[in-house]
């Protein structure tokens, strides 16, 4: 790296994503989901789930709280976040305004450099603005409900804004896949095959075969850990160790695909 | 205005896509101040050659450089060279502007000149319309628009007449004249010598990866015509041609094909014979025949 600022290729990343649709269409997506999932939250905090199952805690615990405004928001809007990571990187190969990129910019490893900073401030963005929703979707269950709104709740908004940033480093997961495997849909897919599929089924094997203490390095874990500082039921890394792990993933995915994929010829 | 150009060197250049040869061994060099044309069939290696030089094929041997430099060591890539490849990549959902505004901002250019170069090429009209409506010939404007957004000395474009009308054409041939006579070099290539034929002063004429010929334009077009004549006395007209030692053969339709001379001593020896002429042409140029048999055979089946 030179001493030029990254700025100008910043700048151009944000004029890429914001002059196409597609980031539109994945925030409404996100903020749907988001508020469905923070009215369902709340509507259930607290019940019992019958079959012998414990109850939830109840909307007047904190613990309810942060699920129902900043939990939420997380699970409903981070595989948006992945995808618009994931499509800022592997869109310009799907439509060949790859070639122009690396005519402005062909020192490659830059323009994923400024990819990752930029989708890491749009993730931040997705992040904040689904939260309005799941306030908003989450305050009003829980005003029919007739519950306190807990906007005082214990630590709910540094978790607010730690679930923020998960988002946000999601978005730079997305960059990295995008930057290892160049084919969009290959990559969609298996970035969602992986997470929703593969994560699960190597919990349960790794603690079945006693291998529990590298659970909670899977990414999805790390960033459970990032937004439950604390968190004493399960075993979670610290919560900056969870969120520096999944900036690791990100990072470490983007530096293979600078390594194997984006030297490769563009034809 | 003036805007001197940089030399584009070409020196020993390979290309290989797995087993395939695509360049083998090509020099040449292009000089500025001058449109070269850089020719050759569909499948002679010349889209390659061009992304080996703008950086984007990495070369399996030997070397292509702008000014001296290899592209992705020019201190300002897009002010120092602009280049329009073929003319599908741009995301479809994007407008023009916003297409042009991208590139100057990470070029550190201001994104207003993207209106600037868009009004150049005659797209102001379209520049706030998404570039997937757009037709061959528009896109191909907006090629020319994106390599010119930083004024650069020097301009490689890639078939840049594919799919413009006559008139297009005749438009882009003025406009790339303009750009060699302020100095910059100008590199375009084409598969259709009729298309850049009135365009380029230079060739290189390129077939399955390897260079045929380079030089002037003219020199490629050094064979001697033959003059077409058509009259209702032939036998006649011969034996005054004889007379003036020209060589006549029967065209198969009606006229004579006579070798060695000009319209204006065959036109002159019928006169002086009193032998009357219905047409008197000399035939098209040998130039898009001299270009094929260059390049027939070299053709991949
Ligand atoms: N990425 C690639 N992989 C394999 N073969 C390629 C690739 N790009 C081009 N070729 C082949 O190389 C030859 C030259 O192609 P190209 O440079 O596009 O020719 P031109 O531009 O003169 O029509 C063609 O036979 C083409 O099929
Ligand atoms: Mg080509």
């Amino acid at each position: 790296m030179s001493t030029t600022s990254a700025a100008p290729l910043v700048r151009a990343e944000f004029k890429k994503i914001s002059s196409t649709r597609l980031w539109w269409g994945l925030l409404v997506g996100a903020v749907v989901f988001s508020m469905i999932q923070a009215a369902v939250n709340a509507a259930f905090a607290g019940m019992d789930p019958g079959a012998g199952q414990p109850a939830t805690p109840g909307l007047d615990t904190p613990e309810a709280i942060r699920s129902v405004y900043a939990m939420s928001m997380f699970s409903g809007t981070y595989i948006f976040a992945l995808i618009l990571g994931i499509t800022g990187m592997t869109g310009e190969y799907r439509y060949q305004t790859i070639t122009s990129t690396f005519l402005v910019s062909p020192r490659r490893s830059r323009v994923v450099v400024a990819k990752m900073l930029a989708h890491l401030v749009m993730g931040a963005f997705f992040g904040v603005v689904a939260l309005a929703g799941t306030v908003l979707a989450g305050a009003v269950v829980i005003g029919v409900r007739g519950a306190d709104l807990g906007f005082g709740a214990e630590r709910l908004w540094p978790t607010m804004g730690l679930a923020v940033l998960a988002v946000a480093i999601w978005t730079l997961v997305g960059i990295g896949i995008g930057t290892l495997i160049r084919n969009q849909i290959v990559a969609i897919l298996l970035a969602v095959f992986v997470t929703f599929l593969i994560e699960p089924i190597l919990t349960f094997a790794l603690a079945a075969i006693d291998l529990d203490w590298l659970v909670k390095w899977l990414p999805t874990n790390a960033s459970s850990a990032l937004m439950a500082p604390g968190n004493t039921l399960l075993d979670y890394l610290d919560w900056w160790v969870g969120g520096l792990v999944l900036l690791g993933y990100g990072l470490l995915l983007a530096g293979l695909g600078i390594a194997l994929s984006v030297r490769r010829d563009v034809s | 205005m003036t805007r001197e150009g940089l030399r584009i060197d070409v020196v020993g250049l390979t290309k290989m896509f797995g087993a395939f040869k695509a360049v083998d061994d090509l020099s040449f060099s292009v000089q500025p101040g001058v449109v070269t044309g850089f020719l050759g069939p569909n499948g002679a290696g010349k889209t390659t050659t061009l992304r080996c030089l703008l950086g984007l094929l990495a070369p399996t041997a030997g070397s292509a450089t702008i000014g001296g430099h290899r592209y992705r060591d020019l201190p300002d890539p897009i002010g120092t060279v602009g280049a329009a490849l073929e003319a599908s990549s741009f995301h479809p959902g994007r407008t023009a502007r916003a297409h042009l505004e991208v590139m100057a901002l990470g070029a550190g250019i201001d994104p207003r000149r993207a209106g600037e170069m868009l009004a150049q090429v005659g797209l102001t009209e379209v520049a706030d319309k998404r570039v997937g409506g757009y037709s061959l010939g528009m896109r191909q404007r907006l090629g020319l628009a994106a390599a010119l957004l930083g004024d650069p000395p020097v301009l490689i474009l890639d078939e840049p007449a594919n799919g413009l009308d006559p008139a297009g054409i005749a438009w882009l041939r003025e406009f790339l004249r303009a750009l060699a006579r302020e100095g910059r070099t100008v590199l375009i290539s084409s598969h259709v010598l009729s298309e850049v034929q009135r365009t380029v002063d230079e060739v290189v004429v390129l077939a399955r990866g390897r260079l045929v010929r380079q030089g002037r334009l003219a020199d490629l077009d050094s064979g001697p015509r033959d003059v077409l004549v058509r009259t209702p006395e032939p036998a006649k007209l011969r034996d005054a041609l004889a007379a003036a030692s020209l060589t006549v053969t029967e065209d198969g339709s009606g006229r004579l094909r006579v070798g060695g001379g000009t319209t204006e001593r065959v036109g002159h020896a019928a006169y002086v014979a009193g032998v009357e002429l219905h047409e008197l042409v000399a035939e098209a140029s040998h130039l898009e025949r001299t270009f094929l048999e260059l390049t027939e055979g070299d053709r991949t089946p």
